[in-house]
């Protein structure tokens, strides 16, 4: 590191619940190559400058879905956001937008995670098949109406990026959409109406006014924006035939 | 402290973690478990498995193909027998995943489709595009979401395990989210925490891979089983070691040296084929084109990068449809990380640590010395893997034996009670003065990340790809040396809410003794097999003093002792392992002195 | 709970952090000239029941400076309008494969596009030809 003379300059807003009272900014100089990583730059801070900064990470590949944060106000992973494309100027990183700072650049994801668990993100199978009958047929065309949506890694940067669950933290968002979605795509799948309430209810679809710029910023192209506003037609013909049906709605 | 009451405690909840949680909840409903981890499930390292999972399946292939694979691909330092169930268990828990919703990739037809992996006689691995390892995690974890009876413990971090009466009876966690502790008392523990690749400065590995379990385990005396065996995959990228799947090779990519040549064919594994030959080149196993790449080097012909010596990794003949269906996360990897279009221009790379063959010393049905203690996964060392592991058996090894785990756990659960809770809870606050105790040392000097990078480059130099009797002492010294330096640990972050320095201490303590257990069982073994190699006069396989399991066992403040146990044998006699054309060769002889056998 | 303080951040003036969401609200801004110049439509409309005297007094009122300068106004948050409304028609739709193939978000938005320019250029033409 001694003969490195680069250096840049990362803002990190601090939250120490015990000894702040609200977050505040404060600068760290970093030496830095031009294959550098956001992540690999605040690993240099916490190493070197300031073993308190807290952050998630793990697999610097952005497949784990852990190291999501905002950088220069966009939601970004810092495993594959890099340091040259801010040099020579300085950047900003802040906690994940639209979700409670717990720490420094943590923010909570349990909630996240119940909201998960309660669209029943499994495969509910349309037939029964034991083992020994060997794997359920799918082609790969079936296979690839529900590969996008499947891609989700859970980083939760389509959360940040959605100012109505911003504003609305029990909004569903496009995000469980596309896992929702995910499965009832899925050929071998017959839950779509188990899954219905969630799309239906208070704050499910019907809360997306078709932003779009979660879309935008996932890193693995699941296009949750169209998923949710997929669901909108669906949800509407749902209401419609059970004012018809008193059953609901049939596939 | 919380105290929360388990019939099975899970630590760890990855591949392996989630799917023994699965069948201890599906043997039965009633028993309460407490699956711990450290990381939300979702980013377990699991996650980062590319390549695919083995399983008999073309009406060409056979469990005895499979076996015989396996055991030479560990240069016959399996428990046969393990591995016998383990080829004949594999099918079913593939299929059971694709029941519960993983998206193998199809043939036309429907069925499931298979593709050849390194080292394997027939393709018969499952998988995924180039992403198997996450699609079976998010499938384990999605489907663990329909069962009540698996409690999470999100973030929870464990310190250590408890044990009275002889028996494990449960463990210390802490509760990132507020620093604070809660025991988990629970009748049966499984240990699901994954490798050590972190010790090594270059690495595959996700920075939660510390061991955390292998030092659990053996703290409590559960000997750490051939350790020395580390495996280096052959294609990782410069600077990062992130992996590049194995598959790319099964895809039929080339490795080329700095002339454009496919070197390979020097180190007896040609000769070179314009398609993929199973076993053969780039098919050939992981140690020896790590080996290779390592000779490469030393002959001035791989190509100077800014990180180091690399070679190429040439995918461009697959053309852009078959890279981009078969093989969408490498091109994505290549492009994000390296500006590098994978259909235009070869990649660069070099090999990297990247799986712990070894492990705690775990039985046929997961069970350690240690009763009410299992372990399973790339944490354990149940006896499949030997001297190097074959790509495509891990992730089919998570969940067979997942799935032995839970039912064996489950069934032990059920015969025993919590014996003395009150006993139990001392020992739980004697832990967490140890944990705490880690960081609030009066007069520390040492900064954390400077121990763990002389830790990670020592590592590099002696127990590389090949090894040398005076590099191994060097480290082992270093080692010690490092031990005390950490009992002088001064950190910055005395918080309590969400201190991931703390965190990331107590894991440098998990590193720097299974290292230790690496480097001494790699110093004592005294020839060379499988993913251990010696250039010091130990260059050859010694079976008539070496045919056997290395034991490390814990030394406290002190050095491990290292033991020896014996290698179950039962179909395969030790041979030579032979791929290429000298693989074909010896086959061919095989199958004729049977046939002559039998005639 | 106890020590955990989670500390939630204001979303006041969201809008302006972000370019895309600014011109997120300036897509929904154009709502109001739409609506705006349905009501000068729906006027002229009733004009037109009113008889040919009425009628032509609404012609002439759309003749004036302001009223021109109130069109090209309108105009312009019109062609902003329907450019982002294509651009975000794609997400509405179901997903659509044409012989196998997935139909691309921006093969949709581009033939979207033609249609109204194509439709504007002959209701264009038609009307100047009634008019002739």
């Amino acid at each position: 590191m001694a003969d490195i003379k680069t250096l840049i300059e990362i803002e990190v807003l601090r939250y120490r619940p015990e000894q702040d009272k609200e977050p505040v900014v404060q600068t760290y100089k970093v030496p830095f190559t031009d294959d550098m990583s956001v992540l690999q730059g605040l690993q240099y801070i916490k190493d070197y400058l300031d073993g308190t900064v807290s952050f998630r990470w793990s697999c610097r590949m952005a497949i784990c879905g852990s190291c999501g944060m905002m950088v220069d106000g966009k939601p970004k992973l810092a495993c594959k956001t890099f340091l040259r494309d801010y040099y020579p100027g300085n950047l900003r990183v802040e906690a994940l937008a639209h979700f409670p700072v717990e720490r420094d650049l943590m923010v909570t994801v349990k909630d996240y995670v119940k909201r998960l668990e309660g669209i029943k993100p499994y495969l509910i199978p349309k037939e029964t098949r034991t083992i020994e009958e060997g794997e359920y047929l799918q082609t790969p065309q079936q296979r690839d109406r529900f590969m996008q949506f499947s891609a989700c890694i859970n980083c939760m940067l389509c959360y940040a990026a959605c100012p109505q669950y911003g504003m609305n933290s029990k909004f569903i968002g496009s995000g469980h959409m596309a896992i929702l979605n995910r499965y009832n795509a899925d050929s071998r799948d017959g839950g779509r109406d188990e899954r219905m309430e969630s799309v239906n209810e208070e704050d499910g679809v019907w809360g997306c006014t078709a932003i779009g710029y979660c879309s935008v910023v996932c890193p693995k192209q699941v296009d949750p924006a169209h998923a949710i506003n997929m669901y909108k037609a669906k949800s509407t013909i749902d209401y419609l035939t059970g004012l018809v049906t008193p059953g609901g709605a049939d596939e | 402290m919380e105290v929360f009451k388990a019939d099975v405690t899970i630590v760890g909840a990855g591949g392996a973690g989630l799917r023994a949680a699965l069948a201890v909840a599906e043997t039965d409903p009633e028993l309460k478990i407490a699956l711990i981890s450290k990381v939300y499930p979702m980013r377990s390292h699991t996650v980062a498995a590319e390549g695919g999972a083995a399983a008999v399946t073309r009406a060409d292939d056979s469990l005895d193909f499979h076996f015989d694979d396996t055991v030479h691909g560990g240069d016959w330092l399996c428990e046969q027998d393990v591995v016998e169930y383990f080829v004949a268990h594999a099918h079913e828990e593939v299929v059971q995943m694709e029941h519960w919703g993983c998206p193998w990739s199809r043939k036309e037809d429907g069925h499931a489709n298979v593709r050849a992996f390194g080292g394997m006689k027939i393709e018969r691995t499952w998988f995924a595009a180039d992403k198997t390892g996450f699609h079976m995690l998010h499938t384990l974890f999605q489907t663990s979401i329909k069962y009540p009876s698996i409690k999470r413990f999100d973030e929870y971090f464990c310190t250590d395990l408890m044990v009275e009466d002889g028996r494990c009876q449960g463990v210390l966690a802490i509760q990132i989210a507020t620093g604070e502790f809660t025991l988990i008392l629970a009748k049966a523990v499984i240990i699901a925490t994954g490798g050590a690749g972190r010790v090594f400065r270059e690495n595959t590995n996700g920075g939660i891979v510390t061991g955390d379990g292998m030092a659990l385990a053996y703290r409590h005396g559960v000997p750490l089983r051939d350790m020395e065996f580390m495996q280096y995959h052959p294609t990782c990228m410069p600077g990062t070691g992130l992996l590049f799947t194995e598959a790319c090779r099964g895809e039929g990519g080339f490795m080329l040296n700095k002339d454009g040549y496919r070197y390979l064919q020097d180190y007896g594994l040609g000769p070179p084929d314009p398609s993929p030959r199973n076993k053969a080149m780039e098919l050939g196993p992981r140690d020896r084109l790590s080996q290779a790449f390592w000779h490469e080097k030393k002959k001035g012909r791989t190509i100077e990068g800014p990180h180091g010596a690399v070679v190429n990794l040439d995918l461009r003949h697959l053309g852009a449809a078959k890279l981009h269906e078969r093989l969408p996360l490498i091109c994505e990897l290549a492009e994000e990380f390296l500006g590098i279009d994978p259909v235009h221009t070869p990649i660069p790379v070099l090999p990297a640590v990247h799986y712990t063959m070894g492990g705690i010393l775990a039985d046929g049905k997961t069970a350690s010395s240690l009763p009410g203690l299992y372990s399973v996964g790339e944490c354990s060392s149940v006896g499949i893997h030997g001297a190097n592991r074959l790509g495509s058996n891990s992730l089919t090894e998570l969940i067979v034996f997942g799935k032995v785990a839970g039912i064996e756990a489950a069934k032990y659960a059920k015969s025993v009670a919590i014996s003395n809770p009150a006993a139990i809870e001392k020992q739980a606050e004697a832990a967490q003065a140890r944990a705490v105790g880690v960081v609030n040392k009066p007069g520390g000097t040492e900064r954390l990340a400077v121990l763990r990078t002389e830790m990670a480059k020592s590592m590099e130099d002696g127990c590389g790809i090949y090894r040398l009797q005076a590099d191994m002492q060097a480290t082992c010294d270093t080692l010690r040396e490092l031990r005390e330096r950490y009992k002088h640990l001064k950190i910055d972050d005395h918080s309590k809410v969400y201190n991931t320095e703390w965190l990331l201490s107590i894991e440098l303590g998990y590193l720097l003794e299974v290292a230790e257990a690496i480097v001494y069982s790699a110093f004592n073994r005294k020839e060379s097999r499988g993913s251990h190699q010696r250039l010091d006069g130990y260059e050859k396989r010694d079976d008539a003093n070496y045919l056997k399991h290395s034991l490390a066992y814990y030394g406290g403040d002190g050095v491990p002792r290292i033991e020896y146990g014996d290698v179950k044998i039962t179909k395969s006699k030790p041979g030579t392992r032979a791929y290429g054309a000298a693989g074909e060769k010896a086959e061919a002889e095989e199958r004729e002195h049977e046939g002559a056998g039998n005639g | 709970m106890s020590i955990q303080r989670p500390y939630v951040r204001s979303m006041d003036g969201w809008w302006k952090r972000n370019a895309y969401f600014t011109r997120y609200m300036a897509r929904e801004v154009t709502a109001l000239f739409v609506a705006a110049y349905a009501v000068v439509l729906l006027v002229g409309v009733i004009r037109l029941s009113q008889g040919e005297a009425a009628f032509n007094g609404w012609l002439q009122a759309l003749k004036t400076p302001l009223s021109l300068v109130f069109h090209l106004l309108v105009l312009a948050t019109f062609v902003y309008h329907s450019w982002s409304w294509f651009n975000i028609m794609p997400i509405t739709m179901p997903m659509m494969f044409i012989g196998g193939k997935r139909v691309q978000p921006g093969t949709i938005t581009r033939t979207g596009l033609a249609a109204t320019v194509v439709a504007c250029l002959a209701v264009f033409f038609i009307v100047r030809g009634i008019s002739s």
